[in-house]
């Protein structure tokens, strides 16, 4: 019956097929199998979506961890030794980041800096938490991250739940709006913001005139500025990112639209003052302080040009922040136990970042998440205003 | 063409080996290993849940992550909503999995393939944005603080242990996959496949049996999203978009359509082989795009392709009696059908213009006349690939029309084509089987599971099948492909196939055509002897000396409508039929060509 | 009253894009019988192209419209141009292949086509320079932009040529005779081919278009622009029954027509499912599309 196998006869046929199947088998495991670990170095991780496409926000995280990480090394290292990043991408995709999570888990790392995606942050921090490594979160402003009952997360970015109220305080108090649209890109972090700014406009007697959400990847929002505009809002906040937010800017201005615009933290990217052009300015963004408005960051920012060719993004400098706060817990713990990190990491209460001080709530939140107002300018972001001790909006210098 | 082998009843040694080596991974590597084994796990599920939609049917699903989605969600919902445990929950995904795929199936199978692609692309998106934008699910948060799986107390949440989970699903949907592929329900999802026309016309209920493969793929689909759910703690709409229902895709098409070694290996090299990439950081999807490209360039048949097995019968055809059984007999000269002032229009032409005939049980009917005559398009009628109005026809008294042609089949209806329509890549002795599918008792599941009655019944089945090709003399040719077999034997072999269903009516659409003398012959004797079982047949045809040596009456069309009925003495010396369709033999030189006889060019 | 008419501009302009792209699918399919997954992935690659030669021409100080018709050219050409390339390498030789391997094989292109840009340019958005005045009319309340009114202009005007071009000259009844029976388009001493390349030219010269287009006017550009746009084409082309040219045309105008109207009167986060549906519903109804055609099998 198997005649025309070339004449070997059926054993030989499986024995050859099962020698082929298990030598793929074993060289498979051998490629997928985990590098020894060193111990020469201090290994932090650095899970972002490194293709995809969020590819540049990832891209961005890994440049400022590694001005930060080099920054300490110049000065010595940590504990006598040098840190070492190792920088993993999760494509902002669930599977693939618990495999990368697990990859740094098995490289190693002592620690693990950056996060992008809440969909991919979550199931990290599950795999981490596991294995008890600590993970400082830089961009992922979703509350639910640190309501898992997890003792090893940490943010060095606030949270959706603080800047939802920050923004209908700003709209209500500063802006003397009474009617507000509020428009979101049916992402979490978006939706997030959202609904926080839509609850708390409500709760401050603004009417939301309209609440909804738009499609990411489209160009042409115009449909859904023009039922916008018919329903009359003072004020359209946008809480998706800078993509979309150049568009929506350009558009709602090429039809006429004269209310304010405004956007959320995803949006403080210069792209959008090049999509927008002229139609951008005067646009009013609620933000987490950018580098260049951070008393102690200006250098930062040059720093980074200079490695790097371009202005940093919204969050490099969050994540600078996240390694060089995670070196400090490793010097105070006088260990490089995870556990032990994670303890001192806990134990922080004042330590002088560049986004400002930073120390961590029980929960792992950055207790004095701070917000501000930044305008579009000429097509430069510019300090706008923020809520002094008494809740008071003055204008910043 | 060599002899196909035949793919082995039990697993091979090598399968069992490599299944055993797989579940006994975890002690030998690292949980990332394991992570990644899982990964490919959850894809070889959710590939040969496609391969049954895709590759066996040979339906395009480009919305398959609803499957996926809803299975995921609702295990989600029953358990943080409603307490169910994960076992609990099984059901009621694999279920509400179920019922999605005959929801959107049911309104788009008659769809052709590449209006399917895009409608079922429809259903996924709009699957994946009704989650993103209910609350109910989450929004675009998803659903988190999903409990992990026990299992008598152990909890399965480590990823070893839900390694091993997901292997025991694995296994589940292999055995299925693997049985239901050799059930008669693959094959007839192989007969639409090669020829959906033909299949209905001989008696596959294509609709449902198309509806079925979407089903069986939805179940799957929602066994892999449970597991998914399971493993992960939190779901969310980005788990199910088109970008995932495109990936399972390729893992089924690379591993080569409609193969189950081909889909696991599809699997592993899709998930496996970014992992591996991992090296080249952004190079890494255009890396794998790249090979991608290639891949299919080398192999378009994919990696491992379905190999050529062909159902081989288990029973020999020696020592068994040569005449089927016979078909429940009419009493021989009752009307079995009437027609009643047929008409048929395509457009503008009148192809049957008002046509009133009945066949007797137990006769031999031939019906002829000029191409163009519309003689096929009466054998379309009445199998229901045109429709008819059903006060035109009647079938044992009973009016006859609408619904489905497999229906007419199931009635006991059985035609051959005009242009050979064989299911060219299964085998004789499959093609003789699907035609009498439809009479199994046993119920599919009684297949599937392999009992004793469904075994004997199966024995039965295709014992009846051999005989079948036997009568028409091609027992020795039964497991070879159709495709190559003689032009002489495939037409036998379509015979063989109608007359599988036990009608008692034969069509007969010029099954002479391209014979040599000898076939045509033989093929007068074949007639005879199924007339000798009871079946009575109408048949077309050109050859005037097998019309005039087999038939008991003749009926001549031209231009849609009779123009002559009655024995054949009678008609050889109609004028009406001389002048429309023989020609007279004085004039016309070539009176003994067996071809159409059209007027001689000496006579216009 | 005007808010109806602000859509119904706002839809022809979105749709006017779709329509380009669509004629480019619906082409190759009546050709090849191929879903060329990677067409929406040309019309990003000739937006990019083109963002390539303005930049390139900015520094040579041209003058504006010889610029811009420079860059449109440049784009035209060179997409096209890899159009047939792709078809040449990776199209042709799997013809006489089952059909699903060439389907994967455009989806690796697609991929492929992605994530080059992405190496090459980086995953950072690009943007056009603001080339486009934003002067336009206001009749009766409904604000149409001088640019809005071009975008549809050249779509028609390309549409309607490429209409004249497969009904009334040699070149396009030979790729209507190829689009029906290859073997005997072949046996009359058709190029086949040729012909074959001809389409993808053709078709991805109208996506590098409707690519640039995109950039002045809507001036962000970034390696995954193809994706969305490229599944409503494809979308708009199944509605107006694919293979059919004229369809793909109105397909593409009435995606673009529903997706406004959708975003204005339903909502906007159910768009896609409202145009999904009424795709759906319309299948239902005509199984092969507004303008499609029943195929009678002869049996």
């Amino acid at each position: 019956m198997n005649a025309q196998n070339n004449g070997m006869p059926d054993a030989f046929r499986v024995l050859r097929q099962t020698v082929a199947a298990a030598t793929f088998g074993l060289a498979t495991l051998a490629a997928l199998a985990p590098e020894v670990a060193h111990s020469q170095t201090i290994k932090i991780g650095v899970p972002v979506p490194l293709s995809g496409s969020s590819a540049n926000a990832g891209t961005d995280i890994v440049n400022g961890a590694k001005l930060a990480a080099a920054k300490i090394n110049a000065a010595g290292g940590v504990l006598g030794k040098q840190v070492e990043l190792v920088p993993e991408d999760d494509a902002c995709d669930a599977q693939t980041a618990v495999q990368a999570a697990q990859k740094l888990v098995d490289a190693g790392v002592v620690a693990v800096a950056g996060g992008y995606c809440s969909s991919a942050a979550l199931p990290e921090l599950t795999t981490f938490h596991r294995s008890g490594i600590p993970y400082v979160l830089d961009a992922s402003t979703n509350p639910k991250l640190t309501e898992m009952g997890y003792d090893n997360v940490f943010r060095t970015i606030g949270r959706d739940d603080q800047q939802g109220p920050f923004a209908a305080s700003f709209i209500k108090n500063s802006l003397h709006a009474k009617r507000a649209a509020v428009i979101d890109d049916n992402t979490t972090y978006s939706k997030g913001l959202a609904q926080n700014t839509v609850d708390a406009l409500k709760k401050g007697g603004v009417e939301v005139v309209y609440a909804d959400s738009i499609t990411p990847g489209q160009m042409d929002y115009s449909p859904t500025l023009t039922k916008v505009a018919s329903l009359k809002p003072d004020v359209i906040y946008y809480t998706g990112y800078f993509s979309e937010a150049g568009l929506l800017v350009k558009e709602a201005r090429q039809l006429g639209l004269k209310m304010t615009l405004m956007g959320g933290d995803a949006t403080n990217d210069p792209t959008l003052m090049k999509t927008a052009g002229p139609a951008a300015d005067g646009m009013i963004i609620t933000t987490s302080p950018l580098a260049q408005f951070l008393s102690g960051a200006h250098s930062y920012v040059d720093d980074y040009t200079k490695a790097y060719g371009q202005g940093p993004g919204p969050y490099s400098v969050y994540e600078y922040d996240a390694v060089a706060v995670t070196a400090k817990a490793i010097a105070d713990a006088k260990s490089a136990d995870p556990k032990a990190i994670v303890a001192a990491l806990h134990k922080i209460k004042d330590y002088a970042g560049l986004t400002g001080t930073i120390g961590f709530d029980p929960k792992g939140d950055r207790s004095r998440a701070v917000y501000i107002t930044i305008i579009v300018r000429n097509d430069q972001f510019a300090a706008y205003q923020r809520q002094d001790a008494g809740g008071h909006w003055v204008a910043m210098k | 063409m060599r002899a196909p082998v035949p793919m082995p009843a039990r697993p091979t040694i090598v399968t069992v080996g490599l299944l055993a080596l797989a579940i006994a991974l975890p002690p030998f590597s690292s949980n990332y290993v394991i992570d990644v084994a899982l990964t490919i796990v959850t894809y070889s599920i959710l590939g040969l849940g496609l391969n049954i939609v895709v590759g066996y049917a040979g339906l395009l699903d480009l919305g398959y992550a609803a499957f996926f989605a809803i299975g995921a969600y609702t295990t989600a919902l029953l358990e943080t909503l409603l307490g169910f445990s994960f076992w609990e929950t099984l059901p009621f995904s694999v279920a509400f999995a179920g019922v999605s795929g005959v929801v959107i199936g049911y309104p788009t199978l008659r769809l052709r393939s590449d209006y399917l692609a895009i409608v079922t692309l429809g259903f996924g998106e709009i699957t994946r944005i009704v989650a993103t934008n209910l609350d109910i699910t989450g929004g675009p948060n998803g659903i988190y603080g999903i409990a992990s799986a026990s299992l008598f107390g152990y909890e399965i949440s480590s990823p070893r242990a839900v390694y091993e989970l997901g292997m025991a699903f694995l296994i589940v949907v292999l055995l299925f996959a693997v049985r239901l592929g050799r059930s008669r329900l693959g094959r007839a999802w192989t007969s639409i496949r090669e020829d959906e026309a033909a299949a209905e016309a001989v008696g596959v209920p294509t609709l449902r049996v198309k509806l079925l493969a979407y089903v069986m793929g939805a179940l799957i689909g929602g066994i892999a999203g449970s597991l998914f759910a399971a493993r992960f703690g939190t779901i969310d709409p980005t788990g199910f978009t088109y970008l995932q229902s495109v990936t399972i895709l390729i893992i089924v098409v690379l591993g080569g359509r409609g193969s189950i070694p081909g889909v696991i290996l599809g699997a592993i090299i899709v998930a496996g082989v970014p992992e591996l990439l991992r090296f080249l950081n952004l190079w890494r999807i255009f890396g794998f795009a790249v090979a991608l490209v290639i891949l299919m360039l080398l192999r378009p048949q994919g990696l491992w392709p379905v190999r050529a097995k062909r159902a081989m019968p288990h029973v020999g055809v020696s020592g068994v009696p040569a005449s089927p059984a016979p078909p429940v007999m009419a009493g021989a000269g009752e009307t079995l059908l009437e027609v009643r002032d047929l008409a048929c229009r395509f457009g503008g032409v009148l192809a049957v213009g008002g046509i009133s005939f009945v066949v007797r049980s137990g006769e031999i009917l031939a019906l002829i006349g000029p191409n163009g005559a519309g003689k096929t398009t009466v054998f379309n009628c009445l199998t229901g690939v045109v429709r008819a109005s059903d006060r035109r026809l009647f079938w044992c008294g009973a009016p006859l029309g609408g619904g489905a042609p497999h229906r007419n089949v199931h009635r006991g209806i059985a035609r051959t084509f005009q242009g050979i329509r064989l299911f060219g890549h299964m085998s004789a002795f499959e093609n003789v089987l699907t035609g009498m599918d439809h009479r199994l008792h046993t119920s599919l599941v009684s297949e599937l599971l392999g009992t004793p009655s469904a075994h004997a019944e199966a024995a039965e089945h295709e014992a009846q099948g051999m005989r079948w090709l036997d009568m028409v003399g091609l027992a020795a040719r039964a497991s070879e492909y159709a495709a190559d077999l003689p032009y002489g034997d495939q037409r036998r072999l379509e015979i063989a196939r109608a007359l599988a269903s036990n009608p008692r009516l034969l069509l007969l659409d010029e099954p002479a055509a391209g014979m040599n003398p000898t076939e045509k012959y033989a093929l007068t004797e074949l007639i005879r002897r199924i007339r000798a079982l009871g079946v009575t047949v109408l048949l077309i045809e050109h050859d005037m000396t097998l019309v005039m040596g087999v038939s008991d009456r003749i009926i001549v069309m031209d231009h849609g409508v009779i123009i002559a009925e009655g024995p054949p003495a009678q008609i050889q010396s109609d004028t009406r039929v001389i002048d429309a369709y023989l020609g007279t033999a004085e004039e016309d030189d070539a009176a003994g060509d067996v071809a159409s006889g059209e007027r001689s060019l000496w006579n216009s | 009253m005007s808010t109806f008419f602000q859509y119904v501009v706002e839809g022809l302009t979105i749709g006017s894009f779709y329509a380009l792209v669509a004629l480019g699918y619906t082409m190759v399919y009546g050709i090849i019988r191929l879903i060329n997954f990677a067409h929406g992935d040309l019309f990003m690659v000739g937006a990019f192209i083109g963002w390539t030669s303005l930049a390139a021409f900015a520094s040579a100080h041209l003058s504006l419209a010889l610029a811009l018709a420079a860059a449109f050219a440049v784009s035209m050409v060179a997409t096209g141009g890899l159009g047939v390339a792709i078809a040449r390498v990776a199209y042709q030789p799997l013809l006489r292949a089952p059909r699903l391997s060439i389907l994967i094989t455009a989806l690796g292109i697609s991929l492929a086509l992605e994530n080059a840009v992405l190496l090459i340019y980086g995953a950072g958005f690009r943007t056009y320079p603001h080339l486009l005045t934003h002067a336009g009319l206001n009749l009766l309340d409904v604000q149409i932009t001088f640019a809005q009114i071009g975008i549809v202009a050249v779509s028609f005007t390309l549409m309607l040529g490429l209409y004249f071009f497969v009904h009334h000259t040699f070149l396009g009844t030979a790729m209507r005779a190829l689009a029906i029976d290859q073997d005997a388009a072949r046996l009359m001493g058709i190029d086949v081919e040729r012909m074959i390349q001809l389409t993808f030219f053709i078709g991805s010269v109208l996506a590098a278009v409707a690519g640039v287009m995109e950039g002045l006017f809507y001036t962000q550009i970034n390696f995954f622009m193809g994706f969305v746009l490229g599944l409503r084409a494809f979308t708009a082309a199944v509605l107006g029954g694919i293979g059919n040219i004229p369809g793909a045309m109105a397909g593409g105008l009435l995606i673009g027509l529903l997706e406004a109207f959708g975003a204005g009167y339903v909502s906007s986060q159910w768009t896609d499912v409202f145009v999904f549906g009424v795709l759906i519903a319309v299948l239902v109804v005509k199984p092969t599309g507004l303008f499609g055609e029943r195929v009678v099998e002869r049996m």
